[in-house]
Formats: structure tokens, C-alpha cells, sequence
């Protein structure tokens, strides 16, 4: 599944990297508000779905490879966060669902976490 | 000697037996020059404090811990209670909800008589909105500080929160808690080349203390943190560390006992002996030395010949520490000549405290008592390197030890040896 078409499923909006958005597949997800723990336990090509909203998710998923990140909640990320997702090529979704929500739909379409070995 | 981050009954998760004055009697106790006082999101105990330390003579430094909305918590050192009032004004407006104190507990609004004025209704454990550069940022407008609270913590730290710390926030220091010592704490965020500091987090009187930090200052005053962390007018962060726990904290006491005692010189020597199991640290003056009487009471916690504050509790904690790990403290003493005392523990023994952190303890001593000449030595398995405050101060050409170029010098001659030490198997400390 494609970044454009899960942002289709859970309703959401893609506020960043819409172009990088269409063809770039998920192959996993994750979901934590812990930044130290998604750089720790993420996998390369995961969807992560997170309430933060900070600069810094732009680097972590940059550092991890992420294929994009789902803000739940309606939240909506600032300027500069904006501003570095599209510099960096990084989808960012946004969405009024929670994370519960989002994370039950992702994974009955398929979707799932990928432990760490 | 500081502790950057205290909490009152006001924090819903402090007790109530911390009511301002109980704090400050605990600041004292623990021998600290200064508190900051700080609750979640809140300063209504700030100015109660304050008059408490007024009261009993411990400087009280107005703060607060506010959470950002991004959960990490951010330690404020303010310069008065009005600009603590100022910040909680601007975090309150930003903070939702309202506190169920059986769900949370009580968050108890009292006085510098442990009377109980009231309780704050707002739900001070949550998260204000305010993203982490607002709340930097409201900090300074009010002529604060901004410190990144308990870094070393997963949760409500700035690292586990946001996974690094912003480039472009401006912070003005990081602190660690009493979880992880000053030197490991220098490895891992060394390189934010923020001052680090060490604070008890304390939510109870007897942990007031157990976490402190060494500041080089005129005074103990906003102002005076202020041009330490930034390293100006010869003012300076020493170090910090758990003065309950780590070993070497003790020999701060020690060392000024043997002043006290009209010493002009001490030898320190730490020696660990891998293949013995063996860690020893010996502390040697020539100061006037005492009597077989005096010698037999000295590991007394009751006793002493001084009247001045203390580090730790100095040999008794220190005989403590040692027998609970399968060593002792032996005190031998020539009146006239000087005084010896050893301290030997089983280095792998589960119970053996913490050796602390040297750089600390030896900028802590230099700074403190430059007229003394300390020589220092570290011994690992038959390895060893020296250093001589005497021939630091030489190789100064005039300038002070405790100067900023003489505490770097130091510094720089510390690591320079431990790194040569550092090369041989089984140097490892924990």
C-alpha cells in the first residue's frame, strides 16, 4: 500500500510531501509519542503514527528511513516542521482520528509492526 | 554547593510533609548554599519558600518545572518571585484540566509555617500546550533560565521525548538526576557542550540534597548561576554529583577537616586493584593530627571539632559505605604530624557505592581551597598518573588555579590521565 492510499483510509490529509506521497510504499508501521523509542524500534519503510508534532519527528524518520508519519488528533505541525518535512521529502499526514483508530485500520488492511530482532 | 530542582507539597506527586519550611530545614541539613524550588507548573509555594530560607538563612532560587506540550520537562531558575508569578500566569493560561487530587494528589498551597492556604486546581502533572521553544522562550522573557530537567530519564527528559536535543534550542544547561553519575553523564551528552548539571528532583525532605551541583560563584544568586553556566567573570560549573552515594564526595569533607586541622598539603590516592578485587582511597594531610581518644571518636556520626557546614557525612558515611562492601576506614593520626585515612572496599562488591566522579571532586577541591597543595593519584592494576596542584599552578605563569584557564587546565590534565589509564584491561569504574 502506497503513502496517498492509506491517507485515503484513515481519513486523513496529506499537509507535506504530497508528491513523494503517491508512489512511496509502506512496508511497516509503528506507533509511539516516545522519540528515543521510535529511533530505537522502527524499521526502515515503517509508517509512524504519532501525536508529536515537534521539528524533530522530521529528523528521526529521515535518520530511520520512515516512509511517512501520521499525526493523530487533528493535529497540524508548525511552520518550521512543515517546512523541513518538504525539504526533506518526507509525507506527513495529518488526521482527527486517534492513534487507536488509526493503528486498527492500518492493520486490518495489512499493515503490521515488524519487531526488532 | 547547589540543588537545582526541589519540589514542595504543591507538585501533585510531592508529600506533604514537604511544606516550604521542612524543605529549607532539609536544604541545611543536607548543607547545601542554595535551593531552587520548583513545582510542575506552578509558583504559588515560590515566595513561602523563599521567606522560610530567609527565615532559617538558605538561599531559595524562585522556579518551576514546566511541562511543554511535547511532555519534556524543562526546569526554570528564576530571578524573583514576581517573574515566577509572571511564568506561571503565561503556563497556567496554556495549561487544560483541572486536578483530581485522589487520582493525582493534593496540591497544597502552605506557608513558611507549614499551615496549609490552599490548593491549586489546575491540573499541574499535565502538559501545557505550549510547544518546548515557547516555554525556552518564556523563560528568558522573564529573565530565567531554561534547563532540559532529567535528561538521562526515557520519560518527560528531552532526549527519550524528542529523540535529540534541537540544535537551535536555546537552552541555558542540561541536568542529569541522581541516576546516573557526573562522568557517564559527560560521555553521553558531553557534546551538547551545555554545562551539565545534577539535581535531587526531590519530592520528600530526605531526598533534598541527593543530587547537587558544584558552582564556583560569589554568592549564592541568580545572577551568579547565570555567569557560571555561561563561564563568565571567572564564575564556573565544577561538577555535580550524588554527595550521599558517590565515594569520592566524601573525601570533600575529609579534606576539610584536615584544613580545619591547619593542613597545607593532602595526597589523595585512588587505587583500584582488579586482580586484588580491591578499590582503596586514601586521603593524607600534615595537619596538626590528633590524639589516640580523638582518633577513636572520629567515625562517630555524632562528633566533630567543627562548627562549620559539611559535604556528606563525611567518615561516618564513609565507614558505612566501606563495611557494607566488605572493607573498612582506618584512622591513624600523629599529633604534630598528620593524619591518614584509608578507606578499602571490595571493588566487585554488589553493595560498593559508586567511585563518583573524579574531575568533580578534584576542581571542587582546587577551586575551593587553591591555597592547599593537592596532589592527586590514580592507581589501576599498578598503572598510575599524578597530578600536583603545586606544579598545575606553576605551569599557570600567574594566573589563579581557581581561574577559568586553571580549572580548564586541570580538567585537561584529569582527562589526559584517564584516557592513558583508560587503555589497560580492567579499568572499567561503575
Amino acid at each position: 500500500m502506497t503513502v496517498a492510499e492509506a491517507t485515503e483510509r484513515i481519513g486523513g490529509v496529506i499537509v507535506a510531501g504530497a508528491v513523494d506521497a503517491v508512489g512511496r510504499e509502506i512496508r511497516g508501521g509503528y506507533a509511539s509519542d516516545l522519540l528515543s523509542d521510535v529511533l530505537g524500534n522502527c524499521h526502515e519503510g515503517d509508517l509512524w503514527v504519532t501525536m508529536q508534532k515537534h521539528v524533530n519527528i522530521v529528523a528521526v524518520a529521515q535518520l530511520r528511513e520512515l516512509a511517512a508519519i501520521v499525526l493523530v488528533g487533528g493535529r497540524r505541525p508548525d511552520a518550521p516542521t512543515l517546512a523541513r518535512a518538504e525539504a526533506e521529502h518526507l509525507p506527513v499526514i495529518s488526521t482527527d482520528l486517534p492513534t487507536f483508530d488509526v493503528a486498527g485500520i492500518l492493520y486490518s488492511l495489512g499493515i503490521r509492526g515488524r519487531r526488532s530482532v | 554547593m547547589l540543588d537545582t530542582h526541589v519540589h514542595t507539597c504543591l507538585s501533585p506527586c510531592g508529600e506533604l510533609d514537604m511544606h516550604p519550611a521542612a524543605l529549607v530545614e532539609a536544604g541545611i541539613e543536607a548543607g547545601l548554599d542554595a535551593v531552587v524550588v520548583c513545582d510542575h507548573n506552578s509558583a504559588e509555594n515560590v515566595a513561602a519558600v523563599e521567606r522560610a530560607g530567609r527565615a532559617k538563612g538558605l538561599a531559595v532560587i524562585p522556579g518551576m518545572e514546566v511541562t511543554s506540550e511535547e511532555e519534556v520537562h524543562v526546569v526554570a531558575l528564576l530571578p524573583d518571585t514576581e517573574a515566577a508569578l509572571a511564568l506561571q500566569s503565561r503556563v497556567q493560561r496554556a495549561l487544560p484540566g483541572k486536578n483530581d487530587p485522589d487520582a493525582f494528589g493534593m496540591q497544597v498551597i502552605a506557608n513558611e509555617h507549614a499551615e496549609v492556604l490552599g490548593f491549586d486546581e489546575h491540573l499541574l502533572i499535565g502538559a501545557t500546550t505550549l510547544g518546548i521553544d515557547a516555554v525556552v522562550d518564556g523563560i528568558h522573557a522573564v529573565g530565567g533560565l531554561a534547563v532540559a530537567a532529567h535528561v538521562d530519564r526515557e520519560g518527560f527528559g528531552i532526549i527519550g521525548q524528542l529523540g535529540m536535543i534541537p540544535d537551535d534550542l536555546a537552552l541555558d544547561a542540561l541536568e542529569v538526576s541522581t541516576r546516573t553519575p557526573m562522568n557517564v553523564a559527560r560521555s553521553n551528552y558531553g557534546a551538547a557542550t551545555l554545562p551539565l548539571l545534577c539535581g535531587s528532583d526531590a519530592h520528600q525532605p530526605d531526598q533534598v540534597g541527593r543530587g547537587v551541583t558544584f558552582m564556583l560563584m560569589e554568592e549564592p544568586s541568580l545572577s551568579e548561576v547565570r555567569l557560571a553556566l555561561a563561564g563568565l567573570g571567572g564564575r564556573a560549573v565544577l561538577g555535580g554529583g550524588r554527595p550521599m552515594e558517590d565515594l569520592l564526595l566524601h573525601i570533600l569533607d575529609i579534606v576539610r577537616n584536615a584544613i580545619e586541622a591547619g593542613a597545607t598539603a593532602v595526597e589523595i590516592e585512588l587505587t583500584e586493584d582488579p586482580a586484588r578485587d580491591l578499590l582503596a582511597i586514601c586521603v593524607r594531610d600534615n595537619g596538626r593530627g590528633m590524639d589516640e581518644a580523638t582518633v577513636a571518636r572520629v567515625t562517630d556520626p555524632f562528633f566533630t571539632t567543627r562548627t562549620t557546614r559539611r559535604v556528606g557525612l563525611g567518615l561516618p558515611l564513609l565507614t558505612a559505605a566501606a563495611r557494607a562492601a566488605g572493607g573498612d576506614v582506618t584512622v591513624e593520626s600523629i599529633p604534630g604530624k598528620g593524619t591518614r585515612v584509608t578507606a578499602t572496599f571490595q571493588h566487585s562488591h554488589i553493595d560498593r557505592a559508586p567511585v563518583g566522579d573524579i574531575e568533580t571532586t578534584l576542581l571542587v577541591l582546587v577551586a575551593g581551597s587553591p591555597e592547599v597543595d593537592i596532589l592527586f593519584r590514580h592507581v589501576v592494576g599498578g598503572r598510575d598518573y599524578e597530578l600536583s596542584s603545586r606544579d598545575l599552578a606553576a605551569a599557570l605563569e600567574g594566573a589563579a588555579l581557581a581561574s577559568p584557564q586553571g580549572l580548564a587546565l586541570l580538567r585537561a590534565a584529569i582527562r589526559q590521565g584517564e584516557a592513558e589509564l583508560a587503555h589497560e584491561p580492567g579499568s572499567e569504574r561503575r
